[in-house]
């Protein structure tokens, strides 16, 4: 457990070098802080440029078609392309709309993603910030998205746009519930709600098998109700295209609209990198308990590219979900989470509880 | 087995909808069958995406050498010449009756040498055809079809009014009557895609050649696109 940690990597977040570096100069704090924002923006946009192609190419071929073929080699530069259409399209508000609440609806849904993007712990030292109460701060504050969804779909003064928000709302109220049920499990195991920490306690195995059972159960739990969240396919009934046109952004266009657009995507890794570092141990290698010789190989591998690699497996898997489910009805997803998703739950959380009470482990897991 | 007759036989009798997963036993079946279904079909997915040889989109402007349209795509309406250059349109205008838009215009004319009506010129308005194949399906001598070169666009609406007929005379089965091959000769007068009535009226364009100057006079009686000062335009560019 200390191996990686502690001697090989010096885990140090942005926020704690500037804070170290405040005594001696204000500037090198403040540089510290302008690195943290601009590295965060930085990668949102190729973030989202690279998952925007990917998602295409690989629903392409999922469907039995190519993708983006023509602009740069196998239409690598499509999404370049499209960004700058993007930027330089026509931005229309509506005449009846509410325009202070539509221009701040987007700008809300980014902020919802760039303050979790904050927090996720995706290598020691690629770290902006380590909040000690790091996973009821990721919940709160990805209501921020839903917030935006909400007031996207109110100040757009268009009866579809005012159907897919309300959807929106619906669906976050109730999947947050089995999300949140679902994290209290790793929660309870690991004994903390730092998410460095929470990565830490997974260095000697993934909670995803050392909470027996449960942790599986946990991780499907989180990860279906993750994507209702994000309202992703199969639960995107907020957008709903074959119903409601397109939803909460019916009447956005332009940059506004490619801001709701780049926080979905930008959203779909966060649930990948969030899934990650609760059950498959962030940024820790893979380790089979004595086997020393293979953990060796193993750690040679660099945590960066351990949570990238986990990651990019969620995304994939998410892309999957996506072009293989059809969409569920209104009705089916309130089932799905208050008949089905919440008593797993429930039944999941007391499971995990009594085992972490009555210390009923095969293994030390602290 | 029992529980699921039975809910055969009387499936509302409360009047309320069932919900497999509030059954004895319904619950965690109805988990199971779900999770099983959808790994199903992403199985199905997963390879269409690692078989790449399953994609089925044409890959248009790189394959156009070996491209092959279906046999009932319907993009360019061409009258039938056999291979010796006949058709054998007999200026009914059934299809001209027919077009729901009137897109269709045959003009006949009497042979100069029998006096019999024939066609003239047949033509055809593809810039406001909706391609219903109506004209097709009417037409009782079988002389017309949708063919399959979709490469329509072109910079000059003009071209979108175009002939048909290749040639203005009688239809195939009464010239083969004909026996003396310099009386066949005299019945017949070719024409050409864009002469006589039509808005290109055998001007120059890129990509079009100019008609001869006698063809281009020739508007078989009905005037209107065929003015003087486009004809005379046409032949100053011509030189």
């Amino acid at each position: 457990m200390t191996g990686i940690t502690e001697n090989i990597w010096q885990a140090k977040t942005v926020a704690q070098r500037a804070a170290e570096a405040l005594p001696e100069s204000v500037w090198f704090a403040l540089g510290y802080m302008v690195l943290g924002v601009v590295g965060v923006a930085a990668f949102i946009a190729v973030l989202g440029m690279g998952l925007i192609y990917a998602e295409r190419k690989i629903a392409g071929h999922f469907q039995c078609r190519l993708g983006p073929m023509r602009v740069g080699w196998h239409g690598i530069f499509q999404t370049v392309a499209d960004t700058l259409k993007l930027l330089l399209k026509e931005d229309v508000v509506p005449a009846q709309a509410d325009k202070f609440l539509h221009i701040l609806a987007p700008l809300f849904t980014l902020l919802g993603t760039i303050l979790v993007l904050a927090v996720l712990p995706m290598s020691p030292i690629v770290h902006v910030s380590d909040v000690n109460i790091g996973v009821v701060y990721v919940g709160a504050v990805s209501g921020f998205g839903v917030l935006g969804i909400l007031l996207g779909g109110w100040s757009s003064n268009n009866k579809w746009s005012l159907l897919g928000a309300m959807r929106a709302g619906a669906q976050i109220i109730s999947y947050e519930i089995s999300a949140t049920l679902a994290l209290l499990v790793v929660v309870l195991f690991s004994g903390t709600l730092r998410l460095s920490e929470i990565v830490e306690s997974q260095a000697a195995g993934w909670w995803i098998w050392r909470a027996h059972g449960v942790g599986i159960v946990a991780f499907l739990l989180f990860f279906i109700a993750s994507l209702a969240e994000i309202n992703r396919t199969p639960f995107d009934i907020p957008e709903g295209e074959s119903e409601l046109t397109a939803g909460f952004h019916t009447e956005y266009s332009g940059m506004r609209f490619a801001f709701f657009f780049l926080a979905e995507f930008i959203n779909m890794f966060i649930v990948a990198a969030l899934t990650a570092t609760l059950f498959l141990g962030g940024w820790m290698p893979f380790h089979i308990g004595d086997f020393a010789g293979f953990n060796a190989i193993m750690d040679m591998i660099p945590p960066g590219l351990w949570f990238t690699g986990k990651t990019a497996f969620l995304v994939f898997l998410i892309m999957w979900f996506r072009w293989t489910f059809p969409r569920l009805r209104v009705d089916q997803l309130m089932r799905l989470e208050w008949k089905v998703l919440l008593p797993i739950g429930f039944a999941n959380l007391i499971a995990a509880a009594v085992v972490v009470l009555f210390n009923f482990y095969f293994f030390p897991v602290r | 087995m029992m529980q699921a007759t039975d809910k055969q036989e009387n499936p509302t009798r409360s009047g309320l909808v069932t919900a497999p997963e509030l059954k004895r036993h319904g619950f965690f079946r109805n988990v199971f069958s779900g999770i099983k279904s959808l790994l199903e079909g992403m199985k199905v997915t997963f390879h269409y995406l690692s078989h790449p040889s399953t994609v089925v989109t044409q890959q248009y402007p790189e394959n156009r050498a070996t491209l092959k349209m279906m046999e009932r795509y319907r993009a360019l309406l061409t009258m039938i010449h056999d291979e010796n250059g006949l058709h054998k349109c007999t200026g009914c205008q059934i299809c001209h009756d027919n077009c729901p838009n009137a897109s269709i215009n045959v003009v006949t004319r009497s042979n100069p040498v029998s006096g019999k009506k024939e066609l003239d010129r047949y033509i055809w308005r593809m810039d406001s055809c909706t391609f219903c194949n109506l004209c097709v399906q009417v037409c009782p001598f079988g002389v017309l079809k949708m063919d399959g070169s979709f490469e329509g666009a072109v910079y000059d609406r003009r071209l979108f009014v175009f002939t048909l007929n290749h040639y203005a005379g009688p239809a195939a089965g009464l010239l083969a009557k004909v026996a003396d091959p310099e009386e066949r000769k005299k019945m017949i007068e070719p024409r050409d895609r864009y002469s006589g009535p039509v808005p290109l009226n055998g001007q120059e364009l890129a990509g079009v050649k100019a008609l001869k100057k006698a063809e281009s006079g020739c508007c078989g009686g009905s005037g209107g696109c065929c003015s003087d000062s486009q004809g005379s335009q046409g032949s100053k560019e011509m030189k």
